[in-house]
């Protein structure tokens, strides 16, 4: 049980741990030299901005950011106008970030927690925080597991990765609510069904003529949100006048809904058997050009028609307008969305929407460029069967130190999925969260790792579009309170431990990120020097080829008839009357953002309603329930329950009710506490997975009542003279 | 013997008819009612001099109520305007209808004191001074407003145009400056007007008075000894006041309801809105000063100057301003009505079905119907108590107009989206209730200090009415003064 | 050396908008503007700069959304600007903008009330930045206080910045050089914005000859500097 010397400790420590970072473009210095302002950094004038290129890690998309910096302050985030994912745009998130970079509930500097859940914290030192840390590892040995989300940094991965092989525990998770609300794992294993190979699809909207969205979001936060809002704003823009024409199916209006030519309020849970349907109608018609009618003979299942229309809702008569509009189409596409990646695991649903696309061709569809380097690795999100084997070896005992970071799992996921009660089996976790959140909570030491635009790192752009394209990180600003980059932490606890010190030799993260960084792929070193490498890589915010590399070969490997059926909902119809349809909020996502006073603040585009959660009814089933705006009904489901005030929603299914995830926090900071509900709490566990898609609930008002806070007037709404001042 | 009983002895042969209706006629009409000088001095002085549990009571209460004022202003100056209900987009609320609503007070007392001075209408010489008081308590009660409104009140004083090292001016575009000047115009002369036809009135305390009081009203009167001299000049002065000030009264109420009239909010923007302020200003004003002279022949025993026919001369000019007041607001109503603008329309419905339809109908029936069915009847006119119970409809019903134009019109604009509701909060509800304590206040203030019924007045009007017997009959004369 | 004068123009697409409140967040980032507690929103004091008016049309099944953009329409002929005693609020002939004079303004809310599109948003209390959100205050825009309306001035710092640096160069002003906050981020490009004397501007060019053209609350007479484009629904033959 030797703990390291103090002659070590500064010895590795002041390698890499303890120097604060200063940025820079030419020669990013690690070490503190203190010099009067007098004699400012060399690229810094009083007054005048200096702009520092990095990637934004507000969702797994990874958009390029320049930050504008003053006076060592960063003051404003704009999308990077080189990257190619974003070229220059950015969503709400994005341009929340700085409010997570100067968040006032940061944390600021390790902590311990003798009682957890007691949010009584002590704050520790650095030396001594490490010093907990590196004696329980070595004593875990293969006891470790690692919990990391679908936004943590490729190059912390690979450290984690590096450490669990040579430790011999289980390779991280990487789970987080966002990546199981986006149906990412689904997605790309529906991909690996669909085209053999294991990557997010991306979808080229611009050159499609008519799209249907089977419940894909993908104007809000589903997969890329700036991405896809260029290539609507494209798809709107195409040649010879012509606008383009979207389908949105759903049971709930999104934004893409919103901006949908057709909008078909579809049942939860039948968008396969539409999908299905449709491709029978086209077989049988046979409607369409020749080999799209033959397609579709092998791929249409033997379903029938007008049973679907009975289950969707949707009368035969617009199923077959609705073929008929695919088949006239030139360059039609179809996307399956979120909800058909939770519906069932197997990837069955999903496949029933792509075979519409293999039918016309899959033109419009992509796949995700290949990683350009093999050894950069990106996050690849796990199955939640891989959550549910952590969780049992918690309850197991077999874990002894629980590493978590950039996830939250005692908010993400719902009671059903029992994940404080596993914790409780776990002697020691340590959160790297730079804010306590409810995972923080449960934690035993919290050492918090640096904000994204305090990091250093990379991000392989994934879903990544025509360019394949790696993101650099690095700090903006002077770190703004006593947190320390986690691989620096892994780094210098692991130098302790001889499996660990050999598989992971580097000082710290910056020599590490050096040393892989020329492998970017080919073309990207081409005999530059690595300095030079490196420099080019921070200031332009990445790397990506000059051309596009030909597009992959995607032949659909889809060759029989696709059989999804309707999927079971968890309760049962009388008792639970209401599909129950979960969102992720556009400014809040999956709760991350509600520490983001931005975000919260700021109105929900579909309600306009800020700072709470709410249940979106239809007029006619509220006034069944004899609820109003602003009643507060209990909303139970077969695994838990919650409280939620009414706002009555024009655009939902009668059968249907729609909550944003989002609040609900019980820590997370000032702004995020003790606000709204969590409808994850709703969720029941299967087999499958999370049940967030395949949910009955019911509603009993409670006779409560809450002010909304929403930003419209919705008597002024509702009176509907907009037409007078708005001809558009 | 009586004074009437030796006047009454002077006619000649009076027979018992006559002098039963004599009598009446007497007891009816106060210029046909003549005292001694001496005896209605003190009927006016003595009042002052008593200081009544009655008046310490009343002193406390409204002072304290004066004193919160004050302090929930201080609150809102340190916290900012967001104490209040105030909103996007109601940004007006109580603050500016009460600065409309003090300000239409302030009508009477000029219309009283200088129309009906012009247009001899003879019966308002003993009301005129209690009117030209609520004028200037109401009008400096308003001129507080604009102050307790202003998001930054310390800066007050970037309204006013003086000169400053930065050569900034204020913007005479705006109505609000308009407001200002008219005001401010308003405020001064009505003070100098009220305090001109003070003199004789000073002059005479002057004379009767002895310690502080003597002191007072010595260094207020100016050494009035009331020569020919003075009288003649004081008429002259009195007349330029009258012809000049009455204009004043309607262009300020007009200024004011420009503050609304200029601008494009649906609603406000009514070509009507000049002389429908001026005759709701002249309607709710006549019915406050009926309530103070109710008021003030009760405490101060005022019943031999303030008869039943000054009730009824202003019922009857109560209900002619009603029905006025009904015109005008039929065609505020009718115009936007016939052309079904989609604001103008949610503002209608708002009003006729919507949460604001109580109040609506409220108004209706203060300001039209409970004066057209009462005031028909002269003995209703003639009866104060009833008067005054009717007045106070009056008051309820013109403030509800002035909050239905300001907070709950803005309410309602041309983008639904924006729509808004306020609702009135503890601190302009306080202050609101402070202002009408302030009136109250300096009111009972002004009753142990001025002596609140012009007596020169009555003397001179007494002095130019009579009553002759001109064969059998008894006739009423009335004599003009020279020129 | 005169500076130039310039029109400046917003065109906002609005069949490309999405409603997804980029602009919103940036001009919150840029600006300095106050994000309020949940009761002032309740209450109706929101500050959103930009702001998103979310309409409803039509009745389920058949119902749309409409996602309306709405910032400072820097009318030419604002009615804002007369009815401020103080001229607090002014025309800048040269930029043809509207500006606000942040210590100017005495609070009178006058301009609010005249104010047909209702972008002006006044201060009721001081605005809270917890500290050390301090540090992301824009030093190129006033922070204010109670008392004080604001409101949208088309990032007037960048505009002024741009100038600044264009005449430090000797060279005018070129297309795209300057871009508020808003516009800058905007993913689908809805928004556009310009200078309509240029009639190679971009904004020139999308509006020339374009008949989805309109402006807000246009029978009002107080000619915006924002043009809309009307948003439509594709019809496909089947």
């Amino acid at each position: 049980m030797a703990k390291i010397s103090r002659r070590d400790f500064i010895k590795m420590g002041a390698a890499g741990l303890l120097a604060t970072v200063l940025t820079g473009c030419q020669n990013p210095r690690r070490w503190v030299t203190l010099e009067p302002y007098v004699i400012p950094p060399e690229e810094q004038l009083a007054g005048v901005a200096t702009w520092y290129a990095s990637t934004c890690r507000q969702c797994p998309a990874g958009c390029g950011i320049i930050v504008r910096v003053m006076n060592g302050r960063a003051l404003k985030i704009e999308g990077n106008p080189k990257h190619p994912l974003n070229k220059g745009k950015l969503c709400a998130r994005g341009q929340a970030g700085l409010q997570v970079l100067y968040n006032p509930d940061r944390l600021p500097g390790p902590v311990q927690q003798t009682e957890r859940g007691s949010g009584r914290f002590q704050p520790i030192s650095w030396e001594e925080g490490l010093n907990t840390l590196y004696d329980r590892l070595r004593q875990a040995g293969s006891g470790t597991a690692i919990w990391t989300g679908s936004t943590t940094s490729g190059h912390l991965l690979d450290l984690f990765e590096r450490f669990a092989a040579a430790t011999g525990a289980p390779s991280p998770l990487v789970f987080d609510l966002y990546s199981e609300l986006n149906g990412l794992a689904a997605l790309e294993n529906a991909d690996r069904a669909f085209f053999g190979q294991n990557r997010l699809p991306t979808y080229n909207l611009e050159q499609a003529d008519v799209i249907l969205s089977f419940g894909a979001d993908f104007l809000g936060p589903w997969l890329s949100q700036v991405r896809y809002g260029m290539a609507f704003g494209a798809f709107r823009s195409q040649s010879l006048g012509k606008r383009g024409y979207l389908v949105q199916l759903e049971p709930r209006m999104s934004i893409t809904g919103a901006k949908a030519d057709w909008w078909l309020p579809i049942s939860p849970g039948t968008e396969a058997l539409v999908a299905q349907a449709l491709a029978r109608i086209i077989a049988d018609g046979p409607l369409g050009p020749a080999e799209w009618a033959t397609k579709a003979n092998t791929l249409a299942s033997e379903i029938d028609v007008s049973s679907v229309a009975a289950a969707s809702g949707i009368p035969v008569t617009e199923l077959e307008q609705l073929a008929h509009i695919f088949a006239a189409a030139t360059r039609p596409l179809a996307i399956p969305g979120n909800a058909l990646a939770a519906q069932d695991g197997q990837g069955t649903a999903i496949a029933a929407v792509q075979a519409l696309n293999a039918i016309a061709g899959a033109d419009g569809l992509a796949l995700s460029p290949d990683s350009p380097a093999t050894s950069l690795l990106k996050p690849q999100v796990s199955p939640f069967g891989d959550v549910q084997a952590l969780i049992e070896r918690m309850q197991a005992g077999d874990v002894q130190v629980l590493l978590i970071h950039g996830a939250n799992p005692v908010y993400d996921l719902p009671e059903s999925a029992r994940v404080v009660d596993a914790l409780a089996h776990v002697p020691f976790v340590v959160s790297f969260g730079p804010i306590a959140d409810e995972t923080g909570v449960q934690a035993d030491l919290v050492l918090p790792d640096r904000t994204y635009l305090e990091s250093w790192g990379y991000d392989v752009t994934s879903p990544g579009f025509d360019l394949p394209a790696v993101g650099s990180q690095q700090p903006v600003v002077t770190p703004v309170f006593d947190a320390h980059s986690t691989a620096d932490v892994l780094l210098t606890v692991t130098r302790g431990i001889p499996t660990a010190a050999a598989a992971l030799p580097w000082s710290d993260e910056v020599a590490f990120l050096k040393e892989i960084i020329p492998q970017l792929g080919p073309g990207a070193a081409g005999g530059l020097d690595t300095d030079v490498l490196w420099s080019r890589f921070l200031q332009h915010g990445g790397w990506w080829p000059a051309t596009a590399p030909p597009p992959a070969p995607h032949t659909p490997v889809l060759s029989q008839s696709v059989q999804a059926e309707a999927p079971q909902f968890q309760g049962d119809e009388q008792e639970y009357p209401y599909f129950l349809h979960l969102y992720m909020s556009d400014l809040l996502s999956d709760g991350r953002g509600a520490d983001q006073p931005w975000l919260q603040g700021s109105p929900d585009p579909m309600t306009t309603v800020a700072w709470q959660t709410w249940v979106e009814i239809h007029p006619q089933t509220a006034q069944k329930l004899g609820v109003k705006d602003g009643d507060v009904v209990h909303i139970t489901s077969p695994a838990g329950e919650i409280e939620a005030p009414v706002y009555i929603y024009p655009a939902i299914r009668p059968n249907t009710i729609a909550v944003p995830v989002g609040q609900g926090h019980t820590d997370y900071g000032r702004y995020a506490r003790k606000r709204g509900s969590n409808p994850m709490d709703l969720v029941g566990t299967t087999s499958e997975g999370l049940a967030w898609a395949t949910t009955r609930v019911k509603i009993t008002p409670t006779g409560k009542k809450i002010a909304q806070a929403g930003f419209e007037n919705k008597a002024g709404v509702d009176e509907g003279f907009i037409n007078e001042a708005f001809p558009g | 013997m009586s004074v009437r009983e030796i006047e009454s002895q002077s006619t000649q042969d009076t027979v018992p008819e006559d002098a039963i209706a004599t009598d009446s006629l007497r007891r009816r009409r106060l210029l046909l009612d003549p005292r001694p000088a001496t005896r209605m001095s003190a009927d006016v002085l003595d009042p002052m001099d008593r200081a009544t549990a009655r008046f310490w009571v009343a002193f406390v209460i409204l002072g304290g109520l004066v004193a919160i004022w004050g302090v929930t202003w201080l609150y809102q100056m340190i916290w900012g305007i967001g104490v209040t209900g105030l909103n996007r987009p109601v940004m007006w609320a109580l603050y500016i209808v009460n600065f409309v609503y003090f300000i239409g007070i302030g009508h009477a007392g000029t219309f009283i004191s200088a129309a009906l001075r012009a247009l001899k209408i003879e019966w308002r010489r003993p009301i005129s001074r209690a009117a030209e008081m609520l004028t200037v308590f109401a009008l400096t009660t308003a001129a507080m407003f604009p102050l307790v409104h202003l998001g930054r009140t310390w800066k007050f004083y970037w309204l006013m145009p003086y000169p400053n090292q930065r050569q900034l001016w204020p913007s005479y575009h705006s109505p609000l400056l308009w407001d200002l000047t008219a005001i401010l115009t308003y405020l001064s002369c009505s003070v100098l007007f009220a305090y001109l036809s003070l003199f004789p009135d000073l002059a005479m305390a002057r004379d009767r008075t002895r310690g502080w009081r003597h002191v007072l009203y010595k260094t207020l009167a100016l050494g009035w000894r009331g020569t020919e001299r003075e009288w003649a000049t004081h008429k002259a002065a009195l007349n330029v006041f009258t012809y000049a000030i009455i204009p004043v009264m309607f262009s300020v109420h007009t200024i004011v309801s420009w503050d609304f009239a200029m601008a494009i909010q649906p609603g406000w923007h009514s070509t009507v809105f000049g002389p429908y302020f001026v005759i709701g200003a002249l309607f709710s004003g006549v019915g406050a000063v009926i309530m103070v002279l109710a008021l003030l022949r009760k405490t101060m025993r005022f019943g031999y100057f303030l008869r039943d026919e000054h009730f009824e001369g202003m019922a009857l000019f109560l209900l002619l301003l009603s029905m006025a007041w009904a015109y005008f607001y039929f065609n505020d109503y009718l115009v936007p009505w016939y052309g079904q603008g989609p604001a103008e329309k949610a503002i209608q419905e708002l009003l006729s079905h919507g949460w604001a339809a109580p109040l609506w109908f409220l108004m209706l029936f203060s300001n039209i119907l409970l004066p057209w069915a009462t005031l028909w009847s002269r003995r209703i006119r003639r009866s104060a108590g009833a008067l005054f119970f009717i007045s106070i409809f009056v008051q309820i019903g013109m403030y509800i107009e002035r909050y239905l134009i300001v907070p709950t019109t803005l309410g309602r604009n041309e983008l639904p989206f924006d729509w808004g509701i306020y609702v009135p909060h503890l601190p302009e509800s306080l202050i609101t209730l402070g202002a009408f304590a302030l009136v109250g206040f300096l009111y009972v203030l002004i009753s142990r200090i001025i002596p609140l019924i012009p007596v020169w007045e009555v003397l001179e009007g007494q002095m130019l009415h009579g009553l002759r017997r001109i064969g059998k009959a008894v006739v009423q004369t009335r004599a003009e003064p020279e020129e | 050396m005169t500076l130039a004068e310039h029109k400046w123009t917003m065109v906002v697409d609005l069949d490309k908008c999405t409603g997804c409140g980029a602009c919103v967040v940036a001009c919150h980032a840029e600006n300095n503007v106050p994000i309020v507690s949940e009761e002032q929103t309740i209450q109706g004091r929101a500050m959103h700069w930009m702001r998103i008016e979310r309409y409803w049309e039509g009745s389920y099944p058949e119902i749309k959304a409409r996602f309306i953009p709405l910032m400072c329409q820097q009318c030419e002929r604002a009615p804002c600007e007369p009815v401020c005693p103080v001229y607090a609020t002014l025309h800048s002939e040269r930029e043809h903008l509207n500006l606000q004079v942040y210590n100017r303004c005495v609070g009178t809310r006058y301009c609010q009330n005249n104010d047909p599109y209702k972008v002006r948003f006044f201060n009721f209390f001081d605005p809270i930045f917890d500290e050390p959100l301090t540090q992301q205050l824009n030093p190129d825009v006033t922070v204010r206080s109670a008392g004080v309306m604001e409101k949208c001035t088309f990032c007037v710092q960048r505009i002024r910045r741009a100038e600044e640096r264009a005449r430090l160069e000797e060279r005018p002003l070129a297309d795209g050089e300057v871009l508020p906050a808003c516009v800058q981020t905007c993913p689908p490009g809805a928004l556009v914005f310009g200078d309509l004397n240029d009639e190679a501007s971009a904004v020139s060019q999308l509006l020339s000859g374009n008949a989805r053209q309109f402006k807000l609350l246009e029978h009002l007479g107080t000619e915006p500097s924002v043009v809309y484009l009307k948003g439509g629904t594709s019809y496909v033959s089947t």
